[in-house]
């Protein structure tokens, strides 16, 4: 049976490419869509697990007037004092203070390069780790000594540390520069000075702006819950508590629109696929009424005529599924690797997917099948 | 012996054209006939009746004993892979398939498995002269080689009834003469052949004749 029906394909190689290629074309769009999304979650999982999502960060928020207040010089400490909160530091925007790299550039090109007054055991909390040189120590925090976010780096066109950059109006030697900080993306585009020095020449008022404090893990919701109220007992309405790996998982939520329109267009290629796959079926039964009439003349009953239309749809279109999935799979596989993510396609979607081109093949094959198995042998035999 | 051959009164009408009537017919096992007559005669409904591919209007078939009318689907189907064998002045053999194959065919709805269909389609391949000829396909052989190839694949099961409609009219005369040499020595081991012809020549060798006209019997001898 299996034969038979293979052979009727074989004979037309060219239409069998074609009318799979559509439901090949639909499946590989669902499968990759359904990898891709998968493994960029995976991705994420991986990268949070990693990070951890037991980070919180404090800052300012703004009075029922709307004015911007800020946070109390002990906030820091009496969150670092919360029990489950195992490290906490901050950082403080300098607001007058700009960024260039030499004194040439006019003021108002700042480059968007924030600075921040910085304390040294930034780094421990956030997760960030330096890319070259060193990060501020107690000596270098009370010096004009700068740290780089990434990309305030290459901003600036700042290679490697020893470079001196104009900060405030003064001359900041650059101790190090870090790699990028996936839970603190304001630390890339910043310039980092120590406490003290932002204190002393630069102006700085000395209110944290970002109070960043990791909770065990058990705890992070009831921290998150009390933080406001911590940082600021007397208006904890006018702090802001966030959750940074929140955001990167909400960044992923976004796309999921996006998925289903493709996944959407995906079932629609599929769905035309399969017209093609049925379309493919009724002219070769038209065509092939000479050997529909010789097989019955040999002795093929109503049944194996039937039957061998419909094993060869289920066949076209599983091929048509089987090179989809394949292609599916290739596309994620190429994908995840240009996106350095772990590739992964879920089995739901492609069992799902071959399970989708049966039911194809099955709805597609009958009506030309029974067809074929009702032509009267002579008029088949009669057709040139 | 029950005749392989009996049409009884049998009539065929197509949507009010009478293409045969009242044609009552009997042929024994082991006969060679010629069927023969003008074109439009009803010689080939006369034949697709005997092979069961046509139901009549009115009037008994019967084939090797069996009344078709009361068969079904599967038994005359059965009856066409084991007991008729069809050869076609189209030949209709499957392009893009070795000779052999096209063989094997014959034996494709009798339940014989892959291996035996194939040897025993090498067989009757060197029975029809054209052994050297298994792996060629149907394209690459003459048209008398290529009637010879569905002559095989007609007796490869060794059928009670061979029916060939025209089998030479594709053919030029030295082609037509070797098919007509391979049914009458089918007809010598056995199976009872019936053919139409066109051929007042080849008819005319032929030791039963039935002339057909008008959808009538008007000669048998
Ligand atoms: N399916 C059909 N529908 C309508 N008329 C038909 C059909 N088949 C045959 N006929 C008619 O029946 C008559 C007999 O046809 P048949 O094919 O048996 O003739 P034939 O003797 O085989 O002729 P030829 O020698 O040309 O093959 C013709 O008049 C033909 O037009
Ligand atoms: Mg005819």
């Amino acid at each position: 049976m299996l034969r038979v029906g293979g052979a009727g394909l074989r004979a037309r190689p060219t239409r069998v490419v074609l009318s799979a290629l559509g439901i090949a074309i639909g499946i590989a769009a669902m499968i990759s869509v359904v990898g891709i999304s998968t493994s960029s979650r995976e991705d994420l999982d991986r990268r949070l697990a990693a990070l951890g999502t037991n980070l919180l960060t404090v800052g300012p928020g703004q009075t029922l007037f709307g004015e911007q207040t800020h946070l109390p010089s002990e906030s820091v400490g009496m969150i670092g004092r919360m029990d489950p909160v195992t490290s906490s530091t901050a950082t403080g925007v300098v607001v007058d203070a700009n960024v260039y790299r030499n004194d040439h550039i006019p003021k108002t090109q700042s480059g968007g390069i924030a600075v921040l007054a910085t304390r040294t055991d930034l780094l421990e909390t956030v997760g960030g780790t330096v890319a070259k040189g060193t990060f501020l120590n107690d000596a270098t925090a009370a010096y004009p000594a700068v740290v780089l976010g990434h990309k305030a780096a290459e901003r600036l066109g700042v290679a490697a540390p020893n470079e001196l950059v104009h900060v405030g109006g003064e001359w900041f030697t650059v101790v190090g520069v870090l790699h990028p900080a996936p839970l603190a993306p304001e630390l890339d585009t910043a310039a980092l000075v120590g406490w003290p020095v932002a204190r002393q020449r630069l102006g700085f008022d000395g209110y944290p702006t970002t109070v960043y404090a990791r909770s065990r893990d058990d705890a992070v919701h009831q921290v998150q819950a009390a933080l406001a109220a911590t940082a600021n007992p007397e208006h904890p309405d006018e702090v802001e508590v966030s959750r940074p790996s929140d955001a990167l998982a909400a960044k992923q939520a976004t796309d999921e629109t996006l998925n289903a329109l493709l996944l959407g267009l995906g079932a629609v290629a599929l769905l035309v696929g399969g017209v093609g796959v049925a379309n493919t079926m009724v002219v070769s039964v038209l065509e092939r009424r000479a050997e529909i009439g010789l097989r019955r003349s040999l002795g093929a009953t109503r049944g194996q005529i039937r039957s061998q239309f419909l094993v060869e749809s289920l066949l076209l279109s599983a091929l048509g599924g089987a090179a989809g999935t394949l292609l599916g799979i290739l596309v994620t596989t190429g994908y995840a690797t240009y996106q350095d993510w772990p590739s992964l396609v879920p089995a739901w979607a492609t069992t799902g997917g071959i399970a989708a081109t049966m039911a194809i093949g099955a709805l597609a094959g009958p009506y030309p099948a029974i067809r074929a198995s009702r032509l009267p042998p002579t008029e088949a035999l009669a057709t040139p | 012996m029950t005749p392989v051959v009996e049409l009884r009164e049998v009539g065929r009408e197509y949507q009010g054209v009478v293409a045969l009537r009242d044609v009552s017919l009997t042929v024994e096992r082991g006969e060679l006939v010629g069927i023969v007559g003008p074109s439009g005669s009803g010689k080939s409904t006369m034949l697709n009746l005997i092979g069961t591919l046509d139901h009549p209007s009115r009037g008994e078939v019967r084939i090797d004993g069996h009344a078709v009318r009361e068969l079904s689907d599967r038994a005359l189907s059965a009856l066409r892979a084991n007991t008729i064998g069809f050869v076609f002045q189209q030949f209709h053999l499957a392009a893009g398939v070795s000779t052999v194959d096209n063989v094997a065919d014959g034996l494709l709805y009798t339940g014989t498995g892959l291996g035996q269909r194939r040897q025993r389609a090498a067989e009757a391949l060197e029975t029809v002269g054209l052994g050297h000829r298994a792996g060629h396909r149907p394209h690459e052989l003459s048209g008398g080689e290529r009637q010879r190839v569905a002559i095989a694949r007609a007796v490869v099961g060794r059928p009670a009834l061979l029916l060939a409609d025209e089998p030479t009219g594709n053919l030029d005369s030295q082609s037509g003469d070797g098919v007509l040499r391979l049914l009458r020595s089918l007809n010598e081991t056995g199976t009872t052949v019936l053919v139409i012809t066109h051929d007042r020549e080849v008819a005319a060798t032929l030791p039963r004749r039935v002339a057909v006209r008008d959808g009538r019997v008007v000669g048998d001898g």
